[in-house]
C-alpha cells in the first residue's frame, strides 16, 4: 500500500514554531478490544483555515475527533491546541479552551428556544441565579448577526428546521468563543441550497480567524471549501495535502484502493425469471425517482454513502414507509401489490434490518421466541403453541445456520453479533420468502461468521430466492454482487454490473455531487 | 450574507407567538370548561355560588394544588413523584404529635416537618443520582415506605393542632381564605422560578435531553437534588396545611394524593416524557379536579361516578394535547 506523506501532515517535520499551528494532533494511536482504529496519526491546522478530513466510512474520522473532543482518550500521542498539551482533558475543559464540535446528531434540547440553547450552561445571570434575560437576548441576537442570518430567537428549536438547528448549534459554538470549530458530517443532514448557506456561514468565520475542520465524504464540498485536505484510510494517514495538489481521481484513489480482503464464494448461475419491479418510487424521506427490477436466483447490491437513501429504499420496498410516487410490483403471485409490511411479507418479502437490536431482535427473549415469532400461527393446535413443533423449528435452524447457542432458552442479547444476525436471518427464512432484504448483513460481524452469511446468501440464491443487499463495504459489494445500484442523495446514480465495478468507480458515483446542477 | 439572511429570516419570522398559542389552546379549553362548569353550578345549585362554598372550593384546590405545582416541577425533568401522598400522611402526624395542642410547640412542629420533607427529597435525589434508579422506583418504594411509617405511628388520630393553628384554616383576607392566597403566591413564585430562574431554565433542559445538558456542564445532580426537595417540601406543606383543617393527625390523610397531583398536572398540559411544562395550565387542571368534584356533590350525583367522570377528563385532556401539540 502506497503511504504518502507530505506538507503540514509529515509527522517526521522538523518540530514546528509553536504559533504557527492552533492545532496539534501528534501520532495519535487508539485501538479498541486489539483492533487498530487510529495509527500514528497526525493533524496540524493553521488558524484561519478550513481543513478537509476524508475517507470511507470506518476509516478513523470520527474516533479522531472523539479523541480531540476528549470524548476518547488516545493510546499514545499529545494533543497541543494553542500552545498546551490537551491529551488528557475532559470534554468541558476542552469546550472552554475553545475548541467545539458540531455532531451529526444535534446536541440541543428541543423544547427549549434558540436563545437558550445557545446559552444552555452558560446563561448571562443577575445574583442569586435570576436569568438576565434582556442580555440572554441580545447576545444571542449578536451573535446570529455575526454570522449574518435571522432566527426568532424565543422559537423552540425543534420548531426550526434540520439546517437551521444546525445554526444553532454553530451560534452556540460561537459563543464559548470557539477558535477551532469541527463539523462532522455537516452537509449529510442538509438539503439543496441550505449547503450553500452553510459554506458562505463558513466564509464568514474564516474571515473571523476561526478554524474549520471539515469531515465529509463528498468529495465535492472538500473541494469547494477546503484549504488543506488530509485523507484516513484504515486508521492512517495516507495524504495530507494542500487542496492545490489534489485533484478528484487522486483523491478518489487515496481514500480507497484496498484489495479484497475477503474470499467470497463463487458460483456461476443464471439469472432467473423477473420477480420484483420497482417504478419511479419516492418516499417522504430523501428517496427520489427510484426503479429497480430483482430476478430470481441474484444479489443485487445496494452501495452508496450512508444518509443516501439505501434504508429508505428498503423500507420503502418492503411497505414500511409509504409511497409518495411510483409503485412497486411483485411479478407472477398475482402480480401483488402491498403497503404495510405485514402484507409485503404475504408477498413474499422479508427485510433483515440494519440496526438488528433495535429492529430486528427482541434481545431480552429466548432464540426459540425470536425464531418463530413470524410463524408462531402455524405452531399452534387451538391457539396453543405445539412445543415439539417449535422445537424442530429451533433444531433445524441452528443446525442450517450453525447458531452458537447453550440452548434455546438462552437470550439473544448474549449471543456473538454473528450469531445474532444469524437468529435474524434464520427467523426469516421460516417465513419462506422469495426476496429478502439485507441491511448491513455483515456489521459488527467477526470475519468467521462473515463468511457463513456469505456462504448462505448463496445457498439461498441457489434455491432461487433474490437477495438484495445493502452494504457500506465496498469488498462486500463488488464480491458478492450480481448486479450493484449505486445510490447517492436518494436518487440511483447508476448500474453497475459485477465486471464493470470497482471500489474507485463506485466511489465516485456514490460521492458526485449533483446538487450544484438541480434546479433550486 | 444578505440573501442568507433573508432565507433564515421568511423560514422563522414570527412564529413563537403561532407555537406559543398552539402549544398551549389546550390550555384555554381547560379554562373555558372550567367556565362552562361554574355555569352549570350558578343555574343548576343554589348552594354553589356562595361564598361559603367557593371558599371550600378554594381552600381544597389549594391543598391539591400546592402538592401539584412540586409534582408539576419534577414531571418537568421527565421525574415523578408518587410518594407525595404517603409524606402528606406522615406530615401529617409528626406535626400534630411534634405539636401537641401546645402553642409553643408550632414553630418546633414546623421546622420538623419541613426538615422531613427536606430529607425525603434528599433521599429520593441520592437514590436517583447516585443510584441511578428510576425516579418511577425509588419513589413507589418511597410511597410504601412512608405509608408503613404513618401506620405505625398511628392507626388512629394522634396528637393535636394549637388553636392558632386550627384558626388558620378559616383565616381569610376579605372572602378569600388565607390558604388560597397562600397557594395563588406560589403559583406566581412558580411561575417567576421557570421563567426568570437559571434553575428554572435548567429543569427543562434535564427533562428535555438530559444527555444535552451535561454535555453542556449543567449540574444535572444539583438540580436533580433540588426539585425532588422542592416536591417534598410541597408536600410537608400540605401536612400542615391537613392539619389545620383536621385539629388532630389523622393517619387516613394523603392516600391518592399523589395520583390526584399527576392527573392535574397532566390535564394542564405538561409531558410526562418531560421538557414542558404549565403552571397555569397545572392551576387550571387543579382548578377543574376541584370544581367538578365540588360540583358533583352539590348536584347529588354518586361519588364512584366521580372516578368515572374524572378518567374521562384525563383521556379527554391527553388526546387533545396530542391533536394540539404535534
Amino acid at each position: 500500500m502506497q503511504t504518502e506523506r507530505s506538507g503540514i501532515g509529515a509527522p517526521d517535520a522538523a518540530f514546528p514554531n509553536m504559533s504557527e499551528y492552533i492545532l496539534e494532533m501528534l501520532n495519535i494511536s487508539k485501538s479498541f478490544a486489539g483492533v487498530e482504529a487510529l495509527k500514528d496519526v497526525t493533524l496540524r491546522c493553521k488558524p484561519g483555515l478550513v481543513y478537509g478530513l476524508v475517507g470511507e466510512n470506518g476509516a478513523g474520522k470520527s474516533t479522531l475527533m472523539k479523541i480531540l473532543a476528549g470524548a476518547y482518550r488516545a493510546d499514545a500521542g499529545e494533543i497541543v491546541f494553542k500552545g498546551q498539551r490537551r491529551d488528557q482533558a475532559t470534554t468541558a475543559d476542552i469546550i472552554n479552551s475553545g475548541i467545539s464540535i458540531i455532531y451529526q446528531e444535534l446536541a440541543l434540547v428541543p423544547q427549549m428556544s434558540v436563545a437558550d440553547n445557545i446559552f444552555l450552561g452558560r446563561e448571562p445571570r443577575h445574583p442569586l441565579g435570576i436569568l438576565n434575560l434582556k442580555q440572554l437576548y441580545t447576545r444571542a441576537g449578536d451573535l446570529l448577526a455575526r454570522l449574518g442570518i435571522t432566527l426568532d430567537l424565543r422559537l423552540p428549536v425543534s420548531e426550526l428546521t434540520i439546517a437551521q438547528q444546525q445554526l444553532v448549534e454553530i451560534a452556540k459554538a460561537l459563543s464559548q468563543n470557539a477558535d477551532l470549530i469541527v463539523m462532522d458530517e455537516p452537509s449529510a443532514i442538509l438539503a439543496g441550497d441550505e449547503l450553500d448557506q452553510l459554506f458562505s456561514i463558513i466564509a464568514n468565520l474564516i474571515e473571523q480567524g476561526v478554524t474549520i475542520i471539515y469531515i465529509s465524504h463528498r468529495l465535492e464540498e472538500v473541494f469547494r471549501i477546503a484549504d488543506e485536505v488530509t485523507v484516513l484510510k484504515d486508521g492512517e494517514v495516507v495524504a495530507a495535502r494542500p487542496l492545490a495538489a489534489l485533484d478528484r481521481p487522486t483523491l478518489v484513489e487515496l481514500m480507497v484502493g484496498r484489495s479484497l480482503d475477503e474470499i467470497f464464494p463463487q458460483t456461476q448461475r443464471e439469472r432467473g425469471e423477473l420477480l420484483l419491479v420497482a417504478e419511479n418510487i419516492a418516499t417522504d424521506t430523501i428517496l427520489q425517482d427510484v426503479s429497480l427490477e430483482v430476478y430470481a436466483g441474484e444479489i443485487l447490491g445496494i452501495a452508496g454513502m450512508v444518509g443516501s437513501g439505501r434504508t429508505e429504499l428498503a423500507r420503502a420496498l418492503f411497505g414500511a414507509d409509504a409511497l409518495t410516487s411510483g409503485h412497486i410490483k411483485r411479478i407472477g403471485k398475482d402480480d401483488a401489490a402491498w403497503s404495510s409490511p405485514a402484507q409485503a411479507i404475504r408477498a413474499g418479502l422479508a427485510l433483515v434490518p440494519e440496526d438488528r437490536k433495535r429492529h430486528g431482535l427482541f434481545t431480552a427473549l429466548s432464540v426459540r421466541i425470536n425464531l418463530t415469532l413470524p410463524i408462531l400461527s402455524r405452531l399452534t393446535r387451538l391457539g396453543i403453541v405445539r412445543r415439539k413443533a417449535e422445537e424442530r423449528v429451533v433444531q433445524a435452524a441452528r443446525e442450517r445456520l450453525s447458531i452458537v447457542m447453550s440452548a434455546p432458552d438462552q437470550e439473544t442479547q448474549f449471543l456473538s453479533g454473528g450469531n445474532q444476525q444469524k437468529v435474524v436471518l434464520a427467523k426469516w427464512l421460516e417465513t419462506a420468502p422469495d426476496i429478502i432484504i439485507l441491511d448491513e448483513p455483515t456489521r459488527g460481524v467477526d470475519v468467521g461468521a462473515k463468511f457463513e452469511i456469505y456462504k448462505l446468501m448463496r445457498q439461498l440464491n441457489d434455491r432461487g430466492i433474490a437477495i438484495i443487499m445493502i452494504s457500506s463495504e465496498l469488498p462486500e459489494i463488488i464480491g458478492m454482487s450480481d448486479r450493484i445500484l449505486v445510490m447517492n442523495d436518494g436518487r440511483v446514480a447508476g448500474e453497475l454490473t459485477r465486471e464493470e465495478a470497482g471500489e474507485a468507480r463506485i466511489i465516485e458515483m456514490a460521492t458526485r455531487s449533483e446538487r450544484a446542477h438541480k434546479p433550486a | 450574507m444578505n440573501s442568507a439572511a433573508a432565507f433564515f429570516k421568511a423560514k422563522s419570522e414570527g412564529r413563537a407567538r403561532a407555537v406559543f398559542l398552539r402549544r398551549n389552546g389546550p390550555i384555554l379549553m381547560v379554562y373555558a370548561f372550567i367556565l362552562l362548569l361554574v355555569v352549570i353550578g350558578i343555574t343548576q345549585s343554589e348552594r354553589f355560588f356562595t361564598e361559603r362554598n367557593l371558599a371550600n372550593v378554594a381552600r381544597q384546590s389549594a391543598f391539591l394544588g400546592i402538592v401539584a405545582l412540586g409534582q408539576m416541577l419534577v414531571i418537568l425533568t421527565a421525574g415523578i413523584d408518587l410518594s407525595v401522598g404517603s409524606l402528606v400522611k406522615v406530615s401529617i402526624l409528626v406535626s400534630a404529635i411534634v405539636m401537641n395542642g401546645e402553642s409553643a410547640n408550632v414553630l418546633p412542629a414546623i421546622l420538623a416537618t419541613l426538615a422531613l420533607g427536606v430529607i425525603v427529597g434528599l433521599i429520593h435525589g441520592f437514590l436517583i443520582n447516585e443510584l441511578r434508579i428510576a425516579p418511577f422506583i425509588v419513589t413507589l418504594a418511597s410511597l410504601v415506605i412512608l405509608r408503613g411509617i404513618g401506620l405505625t405511628i398511628s392507626s388512629s388520630p394522634v396528637g393535636k393542632a394549637s388553636r392558632e393553628v386550627m384558626m388558620f384554616y378559616v383565616k381569610k383576607v376579605g372572602p378569600v381564605p388565607i390558604i388560597a392566597l397562600m397557594f395563588f403566591a406560589l403559583v406566581i413564585v412558580t411561575l417567576l422560578l421557570l421563567r426568570y430562574t437559571v434553575f428554572g431554565k435548567y429543569l427543562y433542559a434535564i427533562g428535555g435531553n438530559t444527555e444535552v445538558a451535561r454535555l453542556s456542564g449543567l449540574p444535572v445532580k444539583k438540580t436533580r437534588y433540588g426539585v425532588y426537595v422542592l416536591c417534598s417540601l410541597s408536600a410537608a406543606v400540605t401536612g400542615l396545611l391537613w392539619l389545620s383543617r383536621m385539629g388532630v393527625g389523622d393517619p387516613a390523610i394523603g392516600d391518592g394524593i399523589e395520583l390526584q397531583t399527576i392527573t392535574a398536572v397532566i390535564i394542564g398540559g405538561t409531558s410526562l416524557f418531560g421538557g414542558r411544562a404549565s403552571v397555569l395550565g397545572t392551576l387550571g387542571g387543579v382548578l377543574l379536579l376541584g370544581i367538578t368534584a365540588n360540583l358533583l356533590v352539590m348536584l347529588g350525583v354518586n361519588q364512584f361516578i366521580q372516578g368515572l367522570i374524572q378518567g374521562v377528563i384525563i383521556v379527554a385532556a391527553v388526546a387533545l394535547y396530542k391533536q394540539e401539540g404535534d
